[in-house]
């Protein structure tokens, strides 16, 4: 493949319908970055030259070092398909046409956008940012292990996004050679993966929903099958290619009777759905047959047989793979005869939306503002000359200390070297001017793996790095050139940031350095939190503890570049209530000319999850959301609708409720009141923790007769005081996070499993065997507070046969009251307190409480 | 003993009363309320303390209203004096201190003196014939309360005058410096009756966009008062649209909206016209 200059790039960047944004995503191990690399060499651009290294995509050391991917990587690939495959390309916007002698022709040429995203749970914040720039996303699952607790994680994020997905199942070798299964065990392990992935995509998407039919289907040939170990991939139009000119029927036709219940009579040459004892089903006679065949030939160095294949599929061998035997040969034979590179290309060509195509029914989901406002329009018709409207994903590191590339995706217009645009952080609100900034965008460039190349501009519908915005956004943001234009949505991660380590730094005079990486770690990483906290304590949050573990590393090593102390990891905690409050509770605003009447109650199960995962939205309609309030929560449809806000933050799962009668002047009062119930929500008055899963309602409110004794200086604390009053005399409990762990391992493992979980308070609630496979497959509980250290732990009582993905799924109520001596979550807040620098003990009611 | 409230009028230091004076001079501990309002020196103790020959203790908005029995400390066994611009119980007042006091079972002894809301007699408008007083207050981004709006529609239409107090911002937090617990101040803020003027006219605009009938417009008549009591004193009667561009001077300032007028209020106010 040629090298392009970056001009021949830019050129085929305005073929807008024949762009394809795509990521890479699946469980950990289940071989993205090697089937990437496969890609890589089949196609590339800058990247031509530098193909065939193995995990092109994994461009830190230590990421090559674990064999693990840390940070997703963008690379752009060109491919030119084949003329007669263009008819498989469908859909007026997903091709471009171009005159050739005079008739108008499909363009061939494809320009492909490929993130590839870590696997590990501990990362999926990669995978959001990866998700939110590109439209289509490869599913890669290995056959062996089938569909894995982070393939279900990845695939809901991305149906959510409203990404099309196509499925690759991997690791056919390992099905092949390792566990030998016959043709029709293989075929049932395919189905069962096909079956589950739809599964998930019907759980979360459906097939009327804007993005079409997006089941995925062999016979329709979105599902490929292959190796990208060995490099070779099929679906099954490669092989119905094969027999199209022997049947005498179309591609398409024949694709459908090579998936399924299709059984072929090899006397009558007849189809039929029902298998009798002289048919053989479809998928096994004529794909897997040949597969086997060629297996059997080359791996039992049966030459004579290999040299008639060789001749008879006319695949090309060069002299010194002549004299290659064994597993060698296998790879180059099937490497020719079924190139992974063609399949994955041709399936990415004909399946994954085009950005024209995908912008239409994904313009709702990502801006905020009004849908027909011209940048709504612009996003919706992917504009290249209307305003300018591109959305930050994540900063990428440059080789420039201290600074990063902005990495995002231009929706509309063109971002070019040199112009101004306004740059709208997460906390912008239209027409005000905080997280505002206008500026000069330094630099447009492309991103291709380890390498950038300065462009001048970029049009909508690509991927694009930006030089010199990196100081306004802290982690991502909206750039744009329309001064009305309200943000992109911000990323919802399926994770959050639950573990915690503090650091210090071991030479205190290294102090700023300290704060200086801390700032530069925290834009380095989608999630990451680095907190600087009161007591002056510097706190980072993470997913996990491998997620912490590299955060610590780059920090040491990269961003602050000096030796650090680190504490031992602690969890974040939630505070909550159980019951509705003893009485309704009265605080009186420092001038004593005002008082609050408020209670709180504990929210109904399932609804603090549904504000978390934005089911019910502080953003959404109050009618819509009070309907929906009431039928599945039985809440009161008139209260439903008072709700004055969500917080913390304006978004998180508590609510405030307005349930008084008749009160003059309550509007004037609304925001201080919100004012402190955000600042409640945020800082929990057992220790400081967020609130969850509370509802505060405000029952009356006395105030002066006169604006001015009921500013907010009176009443923000005042409301403080109530919420926390409220909390107090309402069974205050502490929330810790359970992982969901997924455990696979051989059953002769299982027991030390089990004793593992039971020394760290975890339970088993599910234990299945892989089937076809001699693998076990243990789901459990586990909290978060009892994880350090379980990988290991794990290995060590299963003779390192156990490998486990945790994931965060869950609050869960800490048994105990935490205002009573001695119990275990009264220590946690005690200690927590301490850690923090607060007043020793939790603060007595009275200090909320106020008499009539 | 006694805890005393003393009034410190409105103009300078002397305006003390005699009385107050001599109790003042006499008092074991003096504190000086410092939040509400300012004499024409600012606030400046030493000033005070130059003048009565004594010490006196600052106390601001935390201290008098979270913190009062750093005041009423002992106060049962001496006396203690409570030093407050204006009249005690004018326009702010304070009567949970004095209820506090009293629960303690300490007297509680008042000084009067003038205040803004007998002072602004000086105008022309007679004291009985005004309304409601209302305060206009500082307009946020966030917080416009339109609240005393709807108190002057009513004193206009029962034909009074109402007595507008002017936002003052003295030692203010800002929400996060509140929230983090840091006595990190604002810089004072004092409104002025261009500002006061200017909000009124927004009012105004949005009630007609809604199509409400509103109680003035702005060739509606209005008396600003700057400095009253002190010895620059300005007074202006001029249109709402006027008043909204007339620079009145330093602080304080108040705002007056007559209702219907006496021959004699009308001979008055037409002097104060620029």
């Amino acid at each position: 493949m040629v090298n392009f200059t970056v001009d021949e790039i830019r050129a085929l960047m305005d073929r807008k319908r024949n762009i394809r944004n795509m990521s890479v995503i699946a469980h950990v191990d289940h071989g993205k970055s090697t089937l990437t690399d496969s890609l890589v060499s089949k196609a590339g651009i800058i990247a031509g030259s530098k193909a065939g290294e193995t995990r092109f995509t994994d461009t830190r050391k230590d990421e090559q070092e674990r064999c693990i991917t840390i940070k997703s990587t963008a690379i752009s690939l060109f491919f030119e398909l084949e003329k007669k495959d263009l008819e498989f390309v469908k859909g007026e916007n997903q091709f471009e046409t171009v005159e050739v002698d005079g008739k108008k022709e499909k363009y061939n040429g494809f320009l492909i956008n490929l993130i590839d995203s870590p696997g590990h749970v501990d990362f999926s914040s990669e995978v959001t940012a990866a998700l939110r720039v590109t439209d289509g996303a490869l599913v890669v699952v290995d056959c062996v292990s089938g569909v894995c607790v982070q393939t279900e994680t990845v695939l809901r994020q991305a149906i959510a996004e409203r990404i099309k997905p196509v499925l690759f199942m991997n690791k056919m070798d390992r099905a092949l050679l390792e566990l030998q299964l016959g043709a029709e065990e293989l075929f049932q392990t395919f189905q069962r993966i096909v079956e589950n992935i739809n599964v998930i995509i019907a759980t979360y998407g459906d097939d009327d929903g804007p993005m079409g039919p997006i089941m995925v289907d062999p016979s329709i040939g979105n599902v490929g099958f292959g190796s990208g170990l060995h490099g070779w991939a099929f679906t099954l139009k490669q092989f119905a290619e094969m027999y199209a000119g022997k049947f005498g029927v179309q591609v398409d036709k024949l694709m459908k009777n090579l998936w399924g219940d299709r059984f072929f009579d090899l006397k009558t040459k007849k189809w039929s759905s029902t298998q009798t004892d002289e048919s053989k089903r479809g998928f096994c006679q004529f794909v897997l047959d040949p597969i086997f065949m060629v297996f059997d030939a080359v791996m039992n160095i049966k030459k004579d047989k290999t040299a008639a294949l060789v001749e008879k599929l006319g695949i090309k061998l060069a002299n010194d793979e002549k004299d290659l035997e064994g597993k060698p040969l296998m790879k180059v034979f099937m490497r020719k005869w079924l190139p992974a590179g063609d399949t994955m290309l041709q399936m990415i060509a004909f399946h994954l939306p085009s950005p024209v195509t995908a912008q239409k029914y994904r313009m709702e989901m990502l801006y905020e503002g009004p849908h027909d406002d011209e940048a709504a329009v612009a996003i919706k018709t992917c504009d290249p000359n209307g305003p300018l409207m591109m959305y930050i994903s994540k900063m990428v590191p440059t080789s420039d200390k201290g600074r990063f590339y902005a990495f995002g995706r231009v929706f509309s217009g063109k971002v070019a070297t040199g112009m101004k645009a306004r740059i709208q952080g997460p906390n912008y609100v239209p027409g005000k001017k905080e997280d505002l900034y206008e500026k000069t965008i330094q630099r447009t460039i492309l991103m291709m793996g380890r390498f950038i190349e300065p462009i001048e501009d970029i049009p909508s519908g690509n991927i694009a790095g930006l030089v010199g915005v990196d100081q306004y956004l802290v982690k991502g943001g909206t750039i744009t050139t329309y001064k009305d234009a309200h943000n992109m949505r911000v990323m919802k991660f399926s994770v959050s940031p639950v573990v915690r380590v503090a650091v210090e730094a071991k030479n205190p005079a290294d102090l700023p350095k300290l704060v200086e990486g801390l700032k530069r770690l925290a834009k380095s990483d989608p999630m990451v939190q680095c907190i600087f906290e009161e007591s002056g304590e510097h706190i980072i949050a993470g997913a996990g503890e491998l997620h912490l573990e590299i955060c610590l590393k780059d920090l040491e090593e990269d961003h602050a570049c000096i030796p650090l102390k680190k504490s031992d990891p602690v969890v974040s905690y939630r505070e909550t209530v159980q019951s509705e409050s003893n009485q309704i509770c009265l605080s009186k605003s420092p001038n004593k000319h005002n008082r609050l009447h408020c209670t709180a109650q504990p929210m109904p199960d399932g609804l603090a999850d549904d504000i978390e995962g934005g089911t019910v939205n502080a953003r959404d309609e109050f009618k819509a959301r009070a309907k929906i309030l009431a039928e599945k929560y039985e809440y009161d449809v008139t209260e439903a609708r008072k709700i004055w806000c969500f917080g913390p933050d304006g978004t998180g799962p508590n609510l405030l409720m307005d349930v008084t009668k008749g009160v003059q002047y309550l509007n004037e009062i609304k925001d201080s009141v919100v004012a402190g119930f955000q600042w409640a929500t945020r800082e929990g008055v057992l220790s400081d923790e967020n609130m969850r899963g509370v509802r505060f309602n405000v029952h009356d409110v006395t105030l002066h007769a006169d604006a001015i004794h009921r500013g907010g200086g009176q009443i923000i604390p005042t409301a403080r005081r109530v919420f926390y009053a409220s909390v107090l005399t309402a069974e205050p409990r502490l929330l810790e996070p359970v992982y969901l762990v997924e455990i696979q391992c051989p059953e002769a493992a299982v027991g030390g499993i089990y004793g593992v979980l039971n020394r760290r308070r975890g339970h088993v609630f599910e234990e299945s065997q892989v089937t076809g496979t001699p693998m076990f497959v243990v789901k459990a509980y586990l909290p978060v507070n009892e994880s350090f250290g379980f990988t290991a732990d794990l290995r060590s009582n299963t003779g390192g046969q156990a490998f486990p993905q945790c994931v965060f799924d869950h609050w869960q109520v800490l048994p105990g009251d935490p205002l009573e001596a001695g119990t275990k979550p009264n220590q946690i807040v005690l200690d927590t307190r301490k850690r923090k620098g607060l007043k020793e003990g939790v603060p007595a009611l009275d200090n909320y409480l106020d008499k009539m | 003993m006694v805890f005393y409230l003393i009034g410190l009028g409105l103009g300078d230091v002397e305006d003390i009363t005699v009385k107050g004076l001599n109790i003042v001079k006499n008092c074991a501990r003096v504190h000086l309320e410092a939040y509400t309002s300012i004499l024409c020196y600012g606030l400046d103790k030493t000033n005070l303390e130059k003048f009565y020959g004594r010490e006196i203790i600052e106390a601001d908005r935390t201290v008098v209203e979270q913190e009062s029995d750093a005041i009423l400390n002992g106060a049962d066994k001496e006396d203690v004096a409570l030093l407050v611009v204006g009249d005690p119980f004018g326009a702010t007042t304070h009567a949970d201190l004095v209820l506090r006091a009293k629960q303690q079972n300490i007297p509680v002894k008042v000084i009067h003196n003038a205040s803004i809301m007998n002072a602004v007699g000086c105008c022309g408008l007679q004291l009985y014939n005004f309304g409601e007083t209302v305060s206009i207050v500082m307009w946020t981004d966030e917080w416009q309360p339109e609240s005393y709006y709807d108190k002057i529609a009513l004193n206009r239409k029962r034909g009074m005058h109402t007595l507008c107090l002017l936002d003052i911002k003295t030692k203010e937090q800002t929400v996060e410096n509140m929230m983090r617990g840091r006595k990190i101040f604002e810089p004072a803020r004092y409104q002025k009756c261009s500002e006061a003027a200017r909000q009124l006219l927004t009012i105004y605009e949005r009630r007609k966009a809604k199509g409400e009938e509103c109680a003035y417009d702005e060739n509606t008549m209005v008396v600003g008062l700057a400095r009253v009591g002190w010895d620059n004193q300005k007074i202006v009667y001029a249109s709402m649209k006027d008043m909204s561009e007339m620079e009145m001077g330093e602080p304080l300032h108040s705002l007056i909206i007559p209702g219907e007028t006496h021959p004699l209020e009308v001979d008055m106010l037409e002097t104060f016209r620029p």
